[in-house]
């Protein structure tokens, strides 16, 4: 078996081997971000919130109970690499290994992750590679000139990730609302909550005009997750800046991030993100205490939350913002992830909360009103 | 919600004598809950019988009592100590049965006492079957189909119902007690009357089998407001049809999807906020089919359990401290997480390695008892490790359960021990890979999952890789990283280990040691628990100051259980109180001494020579100590001591003096110390030439057999011709047969003494209750000894310091006496703390394992401090009873001989020797019957002894039946007694009697193999039926004093000082 490099700009440098059957190794780039969680590695990968990242799984057995594409979040595996310590590689049909491969991902196993992740927490979240190479320094090389045009690409991750043309999804609700998401790189879960529980549900590329979410007349909006820095996405913050105190809100994630910034508050990178399913969140919305299932580089700083904004949601593991609410503005933000895929599933009954308690019940029975009229 | 604050006084129930399905993982729950609610300022009253815990030490509750876990003990306790509240989960079930009484009999009501952590209706939702299903039906959770079956008949027409193969589920009993599976009607019959008979409500549930489904649990913790952890899942090697306690493990769960796994979460907090556990741990057990994925629930305890135990080992997360904590008001986000100082409990371990349980059986003492794995557990003990991958962490485990340095060593393979689940099997699973058996073929006789499989033939074709190739460093490395020993690579290569070792040291192919961090690195973590690897750079800093390292005792075995984690765990106390930084090695997650806060590092390893070598490079320790982890830690101290490493205390001579027989026998004939007559003979014609001089009886026993097995009294020439002939094959010139002189009727004694160049002091001598013949670990004792003459005992004091000054004992000497006809005979000297160590410590409060440390690190000790140690001015008399698996192992035979059988003992203290004697049985869950039917069956030498005793139990009120010989002797003296028949004489006979329940208790006492094996019948009745039965004139003598004192009906209760 080969030896593969995983390189971060710092220097520092992770050996390890490649897939035998991969030896058409497929050098790539991407920052560098660790998850916690035992299990869901097809869900993970597929999440377009790792898009252009390098994931390291603390979880040492990967790829064990094999593939079943019903659980892919998005159409395509999105992340630039994976690294663990160990791969399910045998004869098997349909191994996790054999599909990482057959999408070009680069896979590197026997890493010392633990190292390794000392290492990303220690650092903050770096920018790194997956290479094929003889030596160290070869790798170095090799890992730089594809960091650097990597990094190149556009700040805008989440128009990257988001879909070019609208989509239109049949809710399964006849009594609930119409619900438009806009999509910031929406994993598949958060559609599937969303269309469980509204009658019709639109989804709209990123960047779409809100002359065109409007003609749709939506009775509220989903703003899903997504990749990248929050402070690069263009167009959304402006488009939920007036589409606030008319309709409810509600946003995860990237979402959560981008209403912060409609909002006026600020948000920051974090050092190394939350990525893991086992987060513990004080909700004082539901009055609960729950775990969480989290994917996040960058937060909302709370104090820059506007007066008629409460932080109703901390992480408790180092008391940042979770999730913010206003009544009288009718939106909610959730950093985390409560359509879980992977993780636990307690913050489900948020989006029961977002149809129940933020939707007027007016809107319910006399469906289609316009938004200009609310 | 902060702790309840008009809390004062919280009472602790213990859970008494480890049993199979009940071991010393309760007295880590317990230990470690006192503790936690002694550090939060309440008064803590613990009560336990077992007084080898550590739990029942002075110092860890405000009051301990060591009395039985009975309703009358318990409740005289509550009346004199008043506590506000009970904790009933930390127990295990004898608590929790116990504390339903309490409640139902008025007693905490009478008294004011609040139940926390579990009330008696969740109790009863959770392991009431019936009640169980209920909630399962109205949340909609699936369960394998069964009936609830209160009688033969009904229990009939349910297999009728449900068809073959059956499983069987006693109401309320532990550990699966009286139950199984049943293939057959036949099996199913015989089965059902005895779980019938099990059952404390007569219900058994009647299920279909799930065989071969994959099965998990996962454990869990609620708060008072709701909030909900998983704080562990742990999946089986072995899928369904064996108990979860025989199973091999592993922890996190490997082979559910996410989905899968999610969904099973949250049918468990489903399940624990239905069934209403308010606060604390509990634990839910769920069977997933292989293809269709679909689940059921299997059951649940509201409880902290035996997998609590090993989930805290396995993620660093302390379940009996917190659910403590909750049982008084915390809640989860109100506590931090201990290992890692910055984030709160209320979260989910995130484990970056595997962990392994394999569990430890005896089969090997059961002789009769077939070697199969059921849902009735009978597994004695239980290693963990933990392994960067799956594959370190199974080979490592293998390599901690003692039993071969190779690990997974080649064996005769048999296809039969594939395809029933046995002890044996993953070595036999092992041994198939290696002779070319495919994944298919192991998946479809076994049902494991084949991603397990996978890994074993891995392992296993790395092995031929190995041999076929030349070792490199590579190479090396990589069979270091799947967990292979020095000794098995050595066994490929032709190789020996300490060569392999030198290869490694040479390329640097060595171990790190990482950190149980409960996060797996995402926070920073300073607790100092280790495990090694070959995987990764080491967490493990090379520690500032050196420390002493103290060896645990490993996996929990017949004869060497919790009395050494209870002198491991005192030990690393005294070091520490001494100044001392203490490292703590053992690979038993049961324990107190695998807790991280015992020690100042705890290394979770293999007791082997490579990996206890392997740490000390890395602490570089001042020395270390041999004496308190019974024998392992022993058999350790050479090949440690040629490392380089110093043994602390007895040197290796002062061991092989008492390990050689030859030296030891030298020695005491120059003390002129008697012992027993002996010689070593190679055939049937050389034992004849020694048989006078040896003389009758003897005992006779193969050289080279592990445990004591194939070892037996003889009695005349008949009975050593029929020996050598039947163990012929076991026996040779080169494989000797020891005859040993016994002392027939002797009385046999334990001493323990700890000597230190200057000072000595006696910690007591155990007085046996059982003749000579019995292993001083199955007989019961007493101190101060009551039949022993005070003259005899001041003799034994001063041989016994002799002896320990020859040897050069430094530390702890335990000795095993013979005294017949004023005449003293040195059995056995064992240079380490012993069982009655901490027996004789709870009963005399001598505190002998400081004074062991003391006396290993050479300290003086002031005349005045040691004037104070007397052990024989004891103001309560002590009394020491055992108890037995038998029932476990069917077929098995409830004599006791010289081999150990029990699995765990009680203290009855009382002021005096009847009162403790009752207590004592009454611990050991003996009945005491009131009034009934004695039946008897003697030997010729036991019935003139024995008649007096009869005569009194005719004034108490009790009639007689008996063999046709022990019945005319008795109508001959004056005692009536009607005469049954024997099993070989038609029936009815007399075992007919003592199974349809007419019998109380019986006398059974034989000589001769011949007898034994024609009375077995007997007294497999009465353990199928919890009949005492006593098999040694001196325990019938005991018993009967028993049963007249507790007539008297009178109760007290005092705690230990």
């Amino acid at each position: 078996m080969k030896k593969g490099f995983l390189v971060l700009e710092s220097g520092d440098v992770f050996e390890g081997l490649t897939l035998p059957q991969q030896s058409q190794f497929p050098d790539k780039a991407g920052e560098v971000v660790f998850n916690t969680s035992h299990s869901g590695y097809e869900e993970i990968a597929t999440d377009p919130s790792y898009f252009s990242q390098i994931i390291v799984m603390t979880a040492p057995m990967q790829g064990n109970y094999g593939v079943d594409s019903k659980v892919w979040e998005s159409e395509k595996i999105w992340i630039q690499g994976f690294v663990c310590v160990q791969m399910q590689n045998t004869k098997r049909e349909n191994t996790w290994a054999n599909r990482l491969v057959e999408h070009q991902v680069p896979v590197l196993t026997e890493v010392d992750t633990r190292r390794l992740v000392i290492t990303l927490r220690s650092q903050g979240t770096p920018w790194g590679a997956l290479v094929a190479a003889e030596s160290a320094t070869e790798a170095i090389s090799k890992a730089n000139v594809l960091i650097a045009k990597q990094k190149n690409q556009d700040a805008d991750w989440v128009h990257l990730c988001s879909r070019l043309k609208i989509e239109d999804r049949k809710g399964r609700n006849p009594q609930g609302p119409r619900v438009a998401v806009l999509d910031f790189g929406a994993k598949e879960n958060i559609i599937r909550e969303v269309v469980q529980r509204a009658s019709d549900v639109r989804i709209f590329p990123s960047r779409t005009d809100i002359k065109v979410i409007e003609d749709w007349k939506p009775d509220s909006i989903v703003l899903s997750n997504g990749p990248g820095d929050p402070a690069m996405v263009q167009v959304a913050p402006d488009t939920i800046k007036k589409l606030l105190g008319r309709i409810p809100v509600f946003g995860i994630c990237m979402g959560h991030q981008v209403l912060s910034l409609a909002l006026g508050a600020k948000t920051y990178k974090m050092k190394f993100g939350h990525r893991g399913a086992n987060h513990p969140i004080k909700d004082s919305l539901l009055n609960e205490i729950y775990m969480s299932s989290q994917n996040h580089g960058y937060a909302v700083e709370g104090d820059s939350l506007p007066g008629d904004v409460e932080v109703t949601h901390k992480n408790l593991n180092d008391q940042t913002v979770a999730g913010f609410y206003s009544k009288k503005l009718n939106c909610l933000g959730i950093q985390y992830h409560p359509e879980s895929h992977p993780g636990p599933h307690e913050a489900t009954k948020l989006f029961d909360f977002f149809i129940k308690n933020m939707h007027q019940p007016a809107v319910k029975a006399n469906k289609g009103i316009k938004i200009n009229e609310l | 919600m902060p702790k309840m604050t008009n809390l004062k006084r919280i009472l602790i129930i213990g859970s008494g004598p480890i049993q199979i399905g009940q071991a010393c993982e309760f007295d880590y729950s317990g230990t470690q809950a006192c503790k936690a609610l002694m550090n939060e300022g309440y008064e803590v009253i613990l009560v336990n019988s077992n007084p080898a815990t550590i739990m029942t030490d002075p110092e860890i509750a405000t009051r301990t009592y060591i009395e039985p876990l009975k309703f009358d003990y318990l409740k005289k306790i509550i009346e004199i100590e008043k506590p506000d509240a009970v904790i009933p989960t930390l127990g295990g079930q004898t608590a929790l049965n116990l504390a339903l009484e309490l409640d139902r009999k008025g007693v905490l009501k009478d008294n004011k006492v609040l139940m926390l952590g579990a009330t008696p209706s969740v109790i009863e939702a959770a392991e009431d079957r019936e009640k169980f299903r209920a909630i399962l039906d109205e949340l909609k959770a699936s369960y394998p189909k069964s009936h609830m079956v209160k009688s033969f008949e009904q229990g009939m027409k349910a297999a009728e119902d449900l068809g073959y193969p059956l499983i069987l589920r006693p109401n309320y009993t532990l550990g699966g007690a009286g139950g199984g599976i049943a293939y057959t009607p036949e099996e199913y019959n015989k089965m059902l009357v005895q779980a019938l008979h099990e059952s404390p409500t007569t219900e058994v549930l009647v299920e279909e089998s799930i065989l071969g489904w994959k099965e998990f649990e996962l454990e869990v913790m609620r708060d008072e407001i709701g909030t909900f952890v998983v704080v562990c899942s742990i999946e089986n090697f072995d899928p369904c049809g064996v108990h979860t306690g025989d199973s091999i493990t592993v922890a996190p769960q490997q082979t559910l999807t996410d989905q899968q796994y999610q969904e099973m979460r949250d049918e468990a907090c489903k399940i624990i906020n239905r069934v209403g556990v308010q606060t604390g741990g509990a634990n839910i057990q769920f069977a997933v089919h292989p293809t269709t994925g679909e689940r059921v629930v299997i059951e649940m305890n509201p409880r902290v359990s035996r997998s609590s135990a090993l989930a805290s080992k396995a993620t660093g997360f302390p379940i009996a401290k917190i659910a403590a904590l909750l049982a008084v008001g915390y809640h989860l986000d109100e506590l931090k997480n201990d290992i890692t100082k910055v984030t709160p409990t209320c979260y989910e371990p995130a484990l970056d390695y595997v962990v392994t349980k394999i569990p430890r059986f005896a089969f090997e003492k059961f002789l009769g008892s077939k070697d199969l794995l059921t849902t009735q557990m009978k597994s004695v003990g239980e290693v963990m490790s933990i392994g960067r991958t799956f594959q370190e962490s199974l080979m490592k485990a293998l390599a901690a359960m003692e039993m071969n340095i190779e690990g997974v060593p080649d064996i005769h393979f048999s296809l039969e021990k594939i395809s029933y689940p046995n002890s044996q099997r993953i070595w036999h699973i092992f041994q198939a890979f290696r002779h070319g058996l495919s994944i298919g073929q192991i998946e479809d006789l076994t049902k494991i999952h084949p991603w397990f499989l996978e890994q074993v033939h891995a392992i296993v074709e790395f092995e031929t890789q190995i041999k076929n190739s030349d070792l490199s460093e590579s190479i090396l490395r990589q069979a270091k990283r799947r967990g292979f020993t020095d000794a098995r690579i050595g066994k490929l290569k032709n190789k020996k280990a300490s060569a392999i070792k030198a290869l490694r040291d040479e390329w640097k192919v060595k171990p790190s040691f990482l950190q149980v961090d409960t996060c797996a690195a995402e926070f920073l973590s300073s607790t100092p628990y280790y495990y090694s690897t070959y995987w990764s750079a080491s967490d493990l800093q090379k520690p500032e100051k050196r420390m002493i390292a103290v060896i645990g005792s490993g996996p929990n075995r017949i004869g060497q259980g919790i009395e050494f984690d209870y002198s491991c765990v005192r030990g690393v106390k005294a070091l520490q109180n001494l100044g001392y930084k203490v490292a703590m090695i053992n690979s038993n997650p049961e324990t107190v001494s695998t807790d991280y806060d015992t020690s100042d590092f705890l290394f979770f390893e293999p007791l082997t020579e490579e990996c206890v070598v392997e740490i000390f490079e890395q602490i570089n320790p001042l020395g270390f100590i041999a004496q308190l982890g019974g024998q392992t830690p022993i058999n350790l101290a050479h090949g440690l001591v040629k490392n380089g490493y110093k043994l602390l205390g007895s040197s290796l001579e002062s061991l092989d003096m008492a390990e050689d027989r030859k030296q030891f026998s030298k020695i005491c004939r120059d003390l002129n110390l008697k012992i027993p007559e002996s010689a070593v003979v190679g055939s049937i014609d050389e034992a004849l030439q020694h048989e006078a001089y040896v003389g009758y009886p003897m005992i006779c026993r193969p050289s080279y057999v592990i445990g004591g097995r194939r070892m037996e009294v003889i009695e005349n020439r008949q009975e050593l011709e029929s020996y050598f002939q039947r163990h012929y094959d076991f026996i040779s010139p080169q494989n000797p047969c020891q005859m040993d002189q016994f002392l027939s009727g002797a009385l046999e004694v334990d001493v323990d003494l700890v000597r230190a160049p200057n000072w000595v002091v006696m910690g007591g001598i155990v007085e046996h209750i059982e003749a000579a013949g019995v292993h001083s670990g199955d007989s019961m004792g007493v101190v101060p000894p009551q039949r022993l003459k005070q003259d005899t005992l001041h003799k034994i004091e001063k041989m016994s310091q002799e002896l320990a000054h020859k040897m050069n004992v430094l530390g702890h000497l335990n000795l095993q006496l013979a005294i017949k006809d004023d005449e003293i005979f040195v059995l056995e000297a064992n240079p380490r703390s012993s069982r009655s160590v901490p027996f004789l410590a709870k009963a005399t409060s001598i505190p002998l394992i400081d004074l062991g440390i003391a006396a290993q690190m050479q300290i003086d000790l002031p005349a005045s401090q040691l004037a104070k140690y007397r052990w024989a001015d004891l103001k309560q008399i002590c009394v020491k009873g055992v108890v037995f698996p038998f029932k476990k192992f069917s077929e098995s035979d409830s004599i006791l001989g010289p081999e150990m059988k029990s699995t765990g003992e009680t203290m009855g203290r009382a002021a005096t020797y009847p009162e403790a004697l009752v207590k004592a049985f009454v611990s050991s869950s003996l009945h005491l019957p009131s009034h009934g039917e004695v039946f008897l069956s003697l030997r010729d030498k036991d019935k003139i002894p024995l008649l007096p005793l009869f005569k009194n139990l005719q004034k108490l009120g009790f009639t007689f039946t008996g063999t046709r010989g022990t019945s005319d002797y008795l109508n001959q003296n004056g005692v009536e007694c009607l005469a049954l028949n024997k099993v070989h004489e038609g029936r009815p006979n007399c075992v007919d009697r003592i199974r349809s329940g007419q019998v109380n208790f019986v006398i059974n006492t034989t000589s001769g193999r011949q007898s034994l094996e024609a009375s077995f019948d007997i007294r497999r009745a009465c353990t199928d039926y919890s009949i005492p039965c006593l098999t040694e004139s001196d325990a019938a003598e005991a018993f009967v004093m028993a049963l007249e004192k507790s007539k008297t009906g009178r109760i007290e209760v005092s705690p230990i000082t």
